[in-house]
């Protein structure tokens, strides 16, 4: 028996209707440190231009970095996100290290790994890296390469790997899911046990930018499978690994002890009370959904107050004051909206260009019957189980 | 004025799941909550018959390795149930 008895809040806060008066903690910047990309990913949702030695394309500049995280502090920073594009390729990639040094920052990192020799792997570790993430697509160059669209990517990549390890962290690596792929999804679990990473992470293949091609092109997973995935890497897969395995599917389709049990990884909240994007050309936005939607941008890094950005931007203060109460459709009707916020607000919006509708993938699954009963309010009447007894006095 | 035993609001609605766990939520607000297997055995238990003692000591009746400060904890666990408005206690005047 568990010795665990605590009762754990899935509404959260501003999770039941609370509005939020002021602005909350800054608690994380994402950097999209470069505009442009070494690989080709064919779903990639914020969908780089391709950068070779002869094109090129910006990345933030480290004084301007500098900038943004001095003013950032004030607000409650506590740790960055270096992404992209591929922030490995940021070419004064050592100056950006260095600045994060210099302020004691803690940071992690996603990346295609294929940039990531010994000596940087070395830096990244000894300038505060505390998490890093490595997409490997395939068990094999031929399926990994056929999805980032690179030719030798997938050795590099296991080598970045490799130099990560060495260097003394273990990355998680990230697989996202698609019909060519998909019958690889153990074989990459192996292959990660192998090379001794900490654990893999299963991400769907969201219908944003190039990923929507893909859907439209019937190279995604049907929602049928994608549920029936999650089940078996939820409940099977993991059973036969020590690696941590993480499936990127929406809070109503994981099992609570998953979630919050002492095996658990977490209830996956997505962070967007306390985080802020800061785009490669020095734009604040969301996140890197303003590389390809405007209107989620919300100021220049060298023009304007991050103190005003983060405090007045009357997008996010609608954010932080609709979410979750304003969601529409089926995240209006699920119990696990307080948790799961939409999934991801930034693809909703694509989508539909509105903040509050509903995550597509519940969308379908409910049409299709697969959305889970017991998770939405509206269910009461039909499973479950109402406690007796009289109204306490106190209640009444 | 005397507090009898706790007893769960009959207004919220415990769900359970096909791991034990269960959600519990009040369908006027939506506001949910989350159960582990043994948060479920207390709330089912939660009838105003039975004080956290007498609970905790059917728990160890139906279950192994039941810790020693286990009262505590499903003192505190009553006490953050009722602060959500989940239970409630019949008062004697």
């Amino acid at each position: 028996m568990s010795a665990e008895k605590t009762i754990r809040a899935i509404g959260g806060e501003g999770g039941s209707g609370a509005v939020e008066k002021s602005a909350p903690s800054l608690n994380m910047l994402y950097f999209y440190l470069t505009e442009g990309c070494n690989l080709r990913c064919r779903h990639c949702w914020i969908e780089p231009p391709h950068q070779t030695a002869k094109r090129r394309h910006p990345a933030i500049d480290p004084d301007l970095f500098r900038h943004i995280l001095k003013q950032a502090r004030p607000l409650g920073l506590s740790s960055v996100k270096l992404t992209g594009g591929e922030p490995l390729m940021h070419p004064r990639i050592g100056e950006i290290l260095g600045v994060l040094r210099e302020e004691k920052l803690r940071f992690n990192v996603e990346t295609n790994g294929v940039l990531c020799t010994q000596a940087l792997a070395r830096d990244l570790v000894g300038s505060g890296l505390y998490h890093v993430s490595v997409s490997l697509d395939g068990a094999d160059a031929e399926t990994h390469e056929w999805v980032r669209g690179v030719k030798g990517c997938f050795d590099a990549a296991v080598n970045g790997i490799r130099n990560l390890i060495a260097a003394g962290i273990r990355p998680q690596v990230i697989m996202s899911l698609m019909r060519r792929n998909v019958d690889q999804i153990e074989a990459v679990v192996r292959l990660a046990e192998s090379i001794g990473t900490s654990s893999v992470k299963f991400n769907i293949v969201q219908p944003t930018a190039r990923g929507v091609k893909m859907h439209e092109a019937g190279e995604t997973l049907s929602i049928r499978e994608i549920v029936r995935l999650g089940e078996w890497v939820e409940n099977d897969l993991s059973a036969g690994t020590k690696l941590r395995l993480h499936y990127s599917h929406p809070a109503a389709f994981r099992p609570l002890g998953r979630m919050y049990g002492s095996e658990g990884s977490g209830c996956g909240i997505c962070g967007i009370y306390g985080i802020l994007g800061v785009l490669a050309g020095g734009a604040y936005a969301l996140c890197g959904i303003g590389e390809t939607v405007p209107e989620l941008v919300f100021g220049r890094a060298e023009r304007d107050s991050l103190l005003d950005v983060w405090k007045d931007n009357p997008i996010l203060r609608e954010i932080r004051e609709g979410l979750s109460r304003r969601l529409g459709g089926i995240c209006g009707e699920c119990l696990m909206k307080g948790v799961c916020l939409g999934s991801c607000i930034a693809q909703n919006y694509y989508r539909s260009r509105s903040l509050w509708a509903p995550h597509w993938f519940c969308e379908e699954a409910h049409r299709e019957g697969l959305f889970p009963e017991a998770r939405l309010q509206g269910a009461r009447r039909r499973v479950c189980r109402e406690s007796q007894g009289p109204v306490p006095a106190a209640l009444r | 004025m005397k507090q009898k035993n706790p007893i769960a609001n009959p207004l919220i609605v415990l769900r359970e799941e096909f791991d034990d766990w269960a959600i519990l939520f009040d369908p006027d607000t939506g506001n949910a909550f989350g159960l582990n297997p043994t948060g479920v055995f207390i709330w089912k238990h939660l009838d105003g018959k039975h004080d956290t003692d007498a609970i905790v000591g059917r728990l160890r009746e139906e279950a192994d390795d039941v810790p020693a400060d286990a009262a505590e904890h499903a003192r505190q666990f009553i006490a953050s149930l009722e602060q959500q408005g989940l239970v409630g206690y019949e008062v004697q005047t």
